[in-house]
């Protein structure tokens, strides 16, 4: 049975909309939608381009609906968190009075049996409105608009940008590999696999070799040494974004185990400062206590399991000078 | 035999950190429309378009090109994505002169974009991906010790960085296009800039741009019959290769891919020794250490040898045999996924004679090269202001 991890990726972008869309959003902050002409069409939402050539289109808006004509629909029974309605509803197309094209919204239709092709909408506007889409919180039936909750009002400045909080969750097949090498880390052991065309050695659970593209499964594995010399290393100053947990400058070494031509990249290193790490420091793994154990994360992300990352072990330096072209 | 191609038209936008006022699709067509104009098209002249950006993570829309479809006229019309990381804009270019060369197409659109202030590339190159270690350091971080490799193995003193930093800086003060304009630009300024990434410092990297660049590729038939008044930059090589980034015994910083890549090119367009042979170069170099490795990965002199160039001055815009980057770069202009079409356009430019300000007298041929992803990709070409 093939085991999966979870990951969640969160950005809040900033998008920005142009003249024409721009102007639309500005609109519905006053409970007004805008279509823009294309010779004899109206356009809902309004294009900066005619659909079909491509050529500029003039920003000759015209306010429509706010009541409209459901043209088709499709039924939503079970709702996820990114839905606009947390019940069951229909996503519609519907056609705004005095547009040529629909506009892609939900009904609140209360069940699939009242959804009908010729339906007529209105929108229930949020009371506070920011420039989105969403501004409408959905079309209901009747000829009637409707507004949740206290109006405040349109924007008093044009709206330029819009937030988009975009939240995605993976879920991740996890190779065999990677859970025997995890495994094997809660024994300190570095697991290792050899490619058995090139002899090549890969840690970190990659289970393929990516010279000869051939599958490395138990049969390949290897026990590695934990103890190394750094070749070469990155300090970091940290700049922030959104995520970022680093503070200060910090170290990411590479790590050429001993004996093999195994190098783990971008390590972090214990009780070594930045200005004191070197190409040619011998350095031995550190492991996390079972205390510290959990289940994918560790000091260096899920691949390397109990493995924190390296710390310097008392031997002298190693003077060579092809270390520092061992990156990876 | 691949047919004769030529790149007719050109256009970008003027780059800049933020470009609030134009939606994705608004910066993408005003490159495009420079293109067509500079090629004396329309929209409806086009039969493809080929269009590349780096991840969809920059900007948040999954498979732009969808939404781009109708914005760039391509209703109706096969429209291409590519997508090779920073080397993207290059591939991008590349593609679309195959569809040419190939002869299934006459009349080719190419386009390449990056609105970087949607969001933020350094968080989106250091997204935690389970079971890897993170990286947390975004492009910088990963480069940086290729970067000590580099200095090490080749000797090269600390200065050449810096002097790179500035010479592109200054180039682009003559490319009214450029995302950087700093006047005062002088080696005390990039010498005292934050170390951002132990060995490469603040002033030595590329900035986050928004921007767009686009090319028209035309057949010999069309580009025989333009009516533009600016000659046509004819194709005399093109190439692309990659490599896996990590595996034991991997030459980080001299790629076997991009020396294979550019052999490839030079074999196409007959060149022995390009130093002497291409008059003028858009070489991608994002940290200004990458001018020499480049050089020597590119073949422009022995390996070990290319800080030697920089330091004499040979890659100036000013005096120097071999200017490389007079638009000022990617080091003064980057909009990730333009990039690469960014050198590739500015070196149909120098052919086409059109690069005013940071125009090298008479260009005979010019090399455009892109690499990306943990430099896992290449794409070059060789144009001429002859037929090949
Ligand atoms: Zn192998």
């Amino acid at each position: 049975m093939t085991r999966f991890a979870e990951s969640t990726i969160t950005f809040p972008y900033k998008r920005s909309l142009g003249p024409v869309v721009g102007a639309f959003m500005t609109a519905l902050t006053d409970k007004r939608i805008l279509g823009i002409r294309n010779g004899k069409d109206i356009l809902v939402p309004p294009m900066e381009w005619d659909p079909t050539t491509g050529a500029e289109l003039a920003p000759d808006f015209v306010e429509v609906g706010p009541v409209g004509t459901v043209e088709s629909w499709t039924w939503v029974p079970t709702p996820s968190v990114q839905h606009p309605l947390q019940h069951a509803f229909a996503f519609a197309l519907i056609r705004l009075d005095g547009a040529t094209t629909p506009l892609l919204h939900a009904v609140d239709g209360g069940s699939s049996e009242r959804m009908v092709e010729g339906l007529r909408v209105a929108p229930r506007w949020r009371g506070t409105r920011v420039g989105r889409i969403d501004d409408i919180i959905c079309f209901v039936m009747g000829e009637v608009p409707e507004t949740d909750g206290g109006d405040t009002g349109a924007a008093q400045e044009p709206v330029q940008r819009m937030d988009y909080h975009a939240s995605i969750t993976y879920r991740n097949p996890v190779p065999a590999a990677t859970d025997r090498a995890v495994v094997a880390s809660r024994n300190r052991r570095l697991l290792g696999l050899r490619c058995p065309r090139c002899e090549r050695v890969y840690a970190g659970g990659k289970g393929y070799c990516p010279v000869d593209a051939v599958e490395l499964g138990p049969e390949c594995e290897v026990d590695l040494p934990t103890v190394g010399t750094i070749t070469n290393f990155a300090i970091v100053t940290p700049v922030s974004y959104p995520g970022q947990t680093e503070t200060e400058p910090f170290v990411r070494a590479f790590v050429l185990l001993d004996g093999t031509d195994v190098v783990i990249g971008y390590s972090p290193v214990i009780e070594l400062p930045a200005d004191e790490v070197r190409v040619g420091q011998r350095v031995a793994a550190v492991w996390a206590s079972p205390a510290e154990e959990h289940d994918q994360e560790g000091g260096m992300g899920g691949a390397w399991g109990s493995l924190l990352g390296w710390m310097p072990n008392g031997e002298p330096d190693i003077d060579d000078p092809d270390l520092v072209n061992r990156i990876f | 035999m691949a047919q004769r191609t030529a790149v007719i038209g050109v256009g970008q936008t003027y780059h800049r950190s933020k470009r609030e006022d134009v939606s994705i699709a608004g910066l993408v067509r005003e490159a495009a429309q420079r293109a067509l104009e500079d090629a004396q098209m329309d929209w409806a002249d086009i039969d493809a378009v080929v269009i590349g950006k780096a991840p969809d993570m920059f900007e948040g829309v999954v498979m732009p090109e969808l939404y781009l479809a109708p914005a760039l006229g391509a209703v109706g019309k096969p429209m291409i994505r590519v997508h090779t990381a920073g080397s993207v804009g290059g591939s991008t270019a590349l593609v679309a002169a195959h569809l040419v060369a190939s002869g299934t197409h006459e009349r080719v659109l190419t386009v390449a974009f990056e609105k970087q202030s949607d969001s933020d590339a350094m968080w989106a190159l250091s997204i935690p991906q389970p079971f890897s270690a993170p990286l947390l350091a975004g492009a910088g971080g990963y480069f940086a010790p290729i970067i000590r490799a580099y200095m090490r193995r080749s000797g090269a003193p600390d200065h050449i960085g810096i002097m790179v930093a500035v010479k592109d800086r200054k180039q682009a003060l003559k490319n009214p296009y450029a995302h950087l304009h700093i006047e005062d630009i002088s080696f005390e300024m990039v010498r005292d800039s934050i170390m951002l990434w132990d060995p490469v410092r603040y002033l030595e990297t590329c900035p986050s741009s928004d921007g767009a660049a686009a090319m028209v590729l035309a057949s010999e038939a069309v580009a025989d019959r333009s009516s533009s008044g600016t000659p046509p930059a004819w194709i005399h090589g093109m190439a692309m290769r990659s490599e896996p980034t990590m595996f034991a015994g991997r030459d980080q910083v001299n790629p076997k891919a991009g020396q294979e890549c550019a052999a490839d090119v030079y074999r196409q367009a007959g060149i022995t020794e390009p130093r002497r042979e291409i008059d003028v170069a858009e070489v991608y170099v994002p940290f200004s250490w990458y001018e020499p490795m480049w050089l020597e990965n590119l073949g422009f002199c022995a390996e070990g040898d290319g800080w030697k160039l920089t330091d004499a001055g040979a890659t100036a815009l000013d005096g120097g045999d071999i200017p490389w980057n007079c638009s000022g770069g990617v080091l003064s202009t980057n909009p990730i996924g333009a990039s690469g079409m960014l050198r590739f356009l500015e070196a149909a430019m120098q052919v086409r004679g059109q690069a005013g300000e940071h125009q090298v007298e008479t260009v005979r041929r010019s090399l455009g090269q892109a690499y990306g992803g943990g430099s896992q990709f290449f794409a070059m070409w060789v144009l001429g202001a002859d037929k090949p």
